[in-house]
């Protein structure tokens, strides 16, 4: 199976299989992280040969790290693998070289899910991946920018679409935001005393800013056109990840670091404002006169659904970048609601709509089930509603009670009882909505005897940039 | 050629704004004066000390435990009495430190004064009963139990805990 095919599109189809893979493997791990916190009896009762490879602290690095690098940013390499050729009319520059891509990735992927429940680990938040690792991340990173870049330097239209300029700054930026924020020259990974921290949240912070989200609102300017049949609004050119390099340190407020970083990043991260304020301009009046398809169609659904808890995400985003809210809120569930709410509601939602967009066209059927999808849309949607509002909700009440300074820290901790059950409802409804698209997909591809070409009317409605 | 102007800007911008980015959030703070020196409650670590702080980080507590006291509560918070969070971290406390397990998150209660708490927390006896059994020592505690850990690593891991004052 060592294979690296030649065949347009099936580097970017194996990008998305795997992704869905590695989208089920971190999510049976976090819905076992919030059995552990609703009934801690439960790790208890386990076998003690097994309890070392499940214990919280190790299998929590592995639920993140497998969501980031083997969800997601496969999924965003899926995608842009097929958008490449789509927006350049021109072949990927090689496809042999993103199959050699596609193995280097899941080689680092499956190194990551074997190593971190042994306890390897460099201790540091998103940047836990041994070293060997991280030099294979830059390698991948690497690849995937050379088949950017050299698509766009074969590129036969002669204008260059606002996508393909997201993805060419992100794969530069984050490369180097990850090789510094990973310290890639040491084998330990680690800088020492406060600048560790720094540097760590500088990375931290990043890894959204400069991958995520630059990368992700390259893939939704292609899927809002793409799904609604209307140009873009406004093609102005919406790197906002120029200036929020600068606002790591928001994620440590009060913290020992110096306060002038600290007011310095609260403004940088108040900007911000402007380039979110200037998306969701271009996505509104870009939805004008197509919000009815939303409802028919739940590609567009999952992107629509995902710009507007996007848009929430950036109000909650400036609102803990400011010292009181973050006093409040800093330390408790809120911050996991929130986390939860930018990588999964909004980038992964983007994710769902790459998916059901793209894959009838890279295996040349239609979904095999259109009500598994609106099982997906509906499970994944309430699910995560009910587990984000019930870690919010807890959070505020935990950092409302850290705030007295006379609760004993315990009674805060026996007060998220009901919220953690809530969170693990809505974290399994999600997962069920999850097993509905990797099934629905899977179904798809297997279906015998393919359709020898689309009828121009599918082609038009799910198929290439032409 | 417009396009290739185009490349110019973005690669140079993007490079620029990393730079910019680094040289004022990371190397910046890094020539600050509170760095530079250990504070009065910094020491280097022991060689089973170190061990303790590798499993630690083999561990993850940090992911439940922060090691910063915020300005606003320092010696105010509450743990197990009103004020024995202890005072606000400095950066200095971090000297010999690497990586730091500053956290973002407390599902349990910060630990960075936590060797001075009143009765337990210079106690290694209940460090060790603790660490095998929680909720034998705090009912209601959803920390996991480490009674795998072999009797050395315990140990060392106590002998951490202990330098948390």
């Amino acid at each position: 199976m060592l294979t690296l095919s030649a065949e347009p599109g099936s580097a970017s189809r194996r990008f998305f299989y795997s992704a869905i893979f590695w989208l089920i493997v971190p999510g049976i791990i976090g819905l076992t992280l919030a059995t552990f916190l609703y009934v801690p009896s439960v790790y208890d009762s386990l076998p003690l040969t097994l309890k070392p490879y499940l214990s919280f602290g190790r299998i929590r690095p592995a639920h993140v790290n497998l969501m980031i690098f083997g969800w997601l940013s496969q999924a965003y390499a899926g995608g842009i693998l097929f958008i490449l050729p789509r927006i350049t009319r021109a072949r990927l520059f090689s496809e042999r070289l993103a199959h050699a891509n596609w193995w280097l990735w899941n080689l680092m992927i499956a190194g990551a899910a074997i190593t971190l429940p042994l306890g390897l680990t460099q201790g540091r938040e998103y940047a836990e991946m041994i070293w060997p690792l991280d030099l294979l991340l830059i390698v991948n990173w690497v690849l995937l920018a050379i088949n950017i870049w050299g698509t766009f330097a074969r590129r036969e239209e002669p204008k260059v679409y606002v996508s393909l300029w997201n993805f060419m700054a992100a794969t530069i930026i984050f490369a180097g935001v990850y090789a510094v924020g990973n310290k890639i020259w040491d084998p330990s990974g680690a800088y020492t005393g406060m600048n560790d921290n720094i540097v760590n949240y500088f990375y931290v912070h990043n890894l959204f800013n400069s991958w995520f989200t630059t990368a992700g609102l390259g893939l939704a300017f292609y899927l809002l056109p793409k799904l609604t049949d209307k140009p873009l609004y406004s093609h102005r050119l919406a790197l906002w990840g120029l200036w929020s390099v600068w606002t790591g340190q928001h994620h440590q407020l009060y913290s020992p670091a110096p306060d002038w970083l600290e007011y310095l990043t609260i403004v940088f991260s108040i900007l911000a404002a402007v380039p979110t304020i200037a998306f969701m301009v271009n996505f509104f009046m870009t939805m004008r006169g197509r919000w009815g398809r939303a409802a028919e169609d739940v590609a567009l659904r999952f992107l629509v659904t995902g710009a507007l808890f996007w848009a929430f995400t950036c109000v909650q985003g400036v609102a803990q970048s400011f010292r009181t809210f973050s006093m409040y809120v800093h330390f408790t569930n809120w911050v996991i609601g929130h986390s939860h709410l930018a990588f999964v509601a909004d980038y992964s939602f983007w994710a769902f709509s790459l998916i059901y967009l793209m894959i009838p066209v890279l295996v040349r059927r239609p979904m095999y089930s259109r009500k598994l999808m609106e099982w997906h849309y509906w499970l994944t949607t309430v699910g995560m509603t009910i587990f984000m509002v019930s870690l919010w909700i807890g959070g505020l009440i935990q950092g409302q009670n850290w705030l007295t300074y006379s609760t004993p820290f315990i009674e805060t901790v026996k007060s998220m009882q009901p919220y953690f059950a809530l969170r693990l409802v809505g974290g399994l409804m999600a997962g069920v909505g999850v097993l509905c698209m990797a099934y629905n997909v899977w179904q798809t591809a297997r279906q015998p005897a393919p359709a020898p070409a689309l009828s121009p009317a599918a082609a038009a409605s799910g198929g290439g940039g032409e | 050629m417009k396009i290739n102007q185009s490349i110019v800007y973005l690669t140079g911008g993007s490079i620029i704004s990393l730079l910019l980015g680094i040289i004022v959030t990371i190397i910046l703070p890094a020539q600050d004066p509170a760095v530079l020196g250990p504070s009065p409650l910094a020491r280097p670590y022991t060689a089973q000390e170190l061990l303790g702080r590798e499993i630690y980080k083999r561990e993850g507590c940090h992911y439940c435990h922060t090691q910063q006291v915020r300005a606003p509560e320092a010696d105010r918070g509450m743990v197990h009495q009103k004020g024995d969070i202890g005072p606000e971290s400095v950066p200095g406390d971090y000297y010999y430190q690497s990586p730091v397990f500053w956290g973002t998150n407390r599902q349990g209660p910060d630990l960075a004064h936590m060797a001075s708490r009143e009765g337990i927390g210079s106690n290694a006896d209940w460090h060790r009963l603790h660490f095998n059994n929680p909720r034998a020592v705090a009912s209601g505690s959803i920390m996991p139990s480490f009674d795998y850990l072999t009797p050395e690593e315990m140990e060392a891991l106590i002998a951490y805990m202990l330098t948390l004052k």
